[in-house]
């Protein structure tokens, strides 16, 4: 099957002074239609950088995306996409959850209008028969009394039904993909259980694909088709989602799934991997993980 | 807006200025129909010159006559409109300049930026002065423009500030992340956030143009004669503060009145407007 979206040698660099921190470094993986691709790895280790990169969200300076990196939707490579053209992606093609609901939506605009303002700048569309619409959104992502809701602003809403908003934001325009960059770490666990139900329903419905980002196993475990695991800006292990589980084969993942409480056989202590990803400024040369192996 | 009007009346200083402000307005909107007199009418030339102030005449009379309870109403109606519209050109210059500034960033903004310093370094009425003395016979409309133009400059920086906080925030990625393009991410997503600031920056601006204004009719290159602003009264009353000084002091009460009203309301529309500190 043809990819989706094809990802080719992207690194992603901040220029702070005179150090140079490579965040994503030599980065490459496909999406296909329809699939979900979990994409798993702890803070600092390039997951967020990789979502933004795709899209070029990233402020230039002090980031910066290699000239050789290529992000390849539909044959056309983004990032030498002009600005405009890029706009036509964003939103229409490709969207975006981010991971605070509460940040995330424009605290003047009702989310009404917030919705409205996304379905407007892609379609030509009444202001009537955009905010008809919008009503069908939120009933669509489950957001009961939806007439009034449109109303609101968001610190009206909970963090769940914030996220809800943003899901109907991200999908109005029936995206081919949606990237969703830890779409349920600020929440709660049983509404991340309903969150993360609800992508999984619209995803099927819409038949989109999924490129899903979080540092949470069991989130991955539940939703992914397959699994990337980031550690020091560049995947170190990529495969089918339960392969990747029964037989891990690079000593980070083995390590990152003997770290994860399970339920099925409790522990009273879980293990840890001692000490912290080393700063993007100072790669070590060779293999990244030096952290001890068991 | 009743939310917020609720908020402003909780607070005592506020309140005191959401009064004192309605009542100076309610005061000039209502001029007509409230003032004894024709404000330019000379009552009685002979005998009615430097009344002091009694039932007749509430302020007593000036060299002309003139009663001046009615000139202080009907300069109210000059003095505020002459603040509220300035002030309007100067938030919509400064917004416009601040924006600009905050969005482009790089050399557009620090060419603006350096602009405003070097304005900002000039101080203001000997900048009006210079205007005015080179446009002969300046209107009120005329007054209105140069106030305006040479007071955007505060407000500018402080949108600038704005701007620059406002685009990291997430929510501006996230309209950028779903296609909103540039235009309309500056007037529909930043605009409104931009309203908290501005509105406080206009409230406490209209208190400093009240000022600049009566400066620049007390040094008699303000509203030309004889349509009464607080300056020109004061301007007249000035000659006669040893035989009348009814007649510089109740326009200079006047002033005192207005500019502690609206910073006090605009002192309050701050602390009402920061979510931050509620």
């Amino acid at each position: 099957m043809m990819p989706l979206l094809r990802v080719r040698g992207l690194r992603t660099s901040f220029k702070t002074g005179r150090t140079v921190a490579r965040a994503v470094d030599d980065v490459s993986f496909d999406l296909l239609p329809g699939e979900t691709l979990g994409i798993v790895g702890e803070s600092g280790s390039g997951k967020t950088v990789t979502a933004l990169s795709l899209l070029r969200l990233i402020q230039t300076p002090p980031g910066h995306i290699a000239e050789e990196s290529v992000v390849e939707y539909n044959g056309v490579n983004l990032l030498e996409l002009p600005a405009k053209e890029l706009r036509r992606v964003r939103g229409a093609e490709i969207s975006m959850v981010f991971q605070e609901p509460t940040t995330s939506l424009n605290p003047v605009l009702t989310v009404g209008s917030q919705i409205a303002e996304t379905l407007r700048a892609h379609r030509v569309i009444s202001r009537r028969s955009a905010a008809a619409r919008t009503v069908g959104l939120l009933r669509r992502v489950g957001i009961p009394e939806p007439e009034i809701r449109t109303r609101h602003y968001p610190h009206q809403m909970s963090g769940g039904m914030q996220q809800r908003v943003m899901i109907a934001m991200a999908l109005a325009c029936e995206p081919k993909i949606l990237i969703a960059d830890e779409p349920t770490t600020a929440l709660d666990v049983t509404i991340q259980a309903q969150i993360l139900e609800l992508l999984a329903d619209l995803k099927r419905q819409l038949g989109m694909a999924m490129l899903l980002i979080t540092h949470d196993l069991g989130v991955v475990a539940g939703i992914a088709d397959r699994v990337a695991v980031m550690y020091g800006g560049q995947i170190v292990e990529e495969g089918p989602t339960a392969a990747l589980f029964t037989n891990p084969a690079h000593p980070y993942t083995e390590a990152l799934l003997r770290a994860a409480p399970r339920l099925d056989a409790p522990t009273a202590r879980l293990p840890v991997i001692p000490g912290a990803v080393p700063p993007a400024t100072r790669w070590p040369t060779g293999c990244r993980y030096t952290r001890p192996c068991s | 807006m009743t939310r917020l009007l609720r908020g402003l009346w909780l607070e005592r200083q506020a309140r005191w200025g959401l009064v004192l402000v309605a009542a100076l307005c309610g005061l000039a909107v209502l001029a007509p129909w409230i003032a004894p007199y024709d404000p330019a009418a000379q009552l009685d030339l002979a005998q009615g010159q430097y009344l002091a102030p009694s039932t007749l005449h509430p302020f007593g009379t000036d060299f002309y006559s003139r009663d001046l309870l009615s000139r202080v109403l009907y300069g109210a109606r000059i003095s505020l409109s002459i603040a509220f519209l300035s002030v309007l050109v100067s938030i919509t210059v400064g917004t416009a300049v601040g924006m600009t500034a905050g969005l482009a960033g790089g050399a557009v903004d620090r060419l603006l930026m350096r602009g405003v310093d070097a304005a900002l370094a000039v101080p203001r009425v000997f900048l009006l002065l210079v205007v005015v003395a080179l446009w002969e016979g300046v209107s009120v409309t005329g007054l209105i423009v140069v106030l305006g133009l040479t007071s955007w400059f505060g407000t500018s920086r402080i949108v600038r500030a704005e701007v620059l906080s406002l685009r990291q925030r997430t929510y501006i990625t996230a309209a950028r992340a779903l296609g909103i393009g540039p235009r309309r991410l500056a007037l529909r997503h930043l605009l409104p956030n931009l309203a908290a600031p501005v509105i406080v920056a206009a409230t406490l601006g209209i208190g400093q143009i009240i000022l600049i204004e009566a400066s620049l009719s007390y040094l008699g290159v303000g509203v030309p004669p004889p349509t009464p602003s607080w300056g020109s009264i004061i301007q007249e009353g000035q000659q006669a503060l040893a035989v009348a000084p009814w007649v510089a002091t109740f326009p200079g009460l006047a002033i005192v009145a207005t500019v502690i009203g609206f910073s006090l309301l605009g002192d309050g529309l701050r602390d009402t407007l920061d979510p931050t500190t509620r």
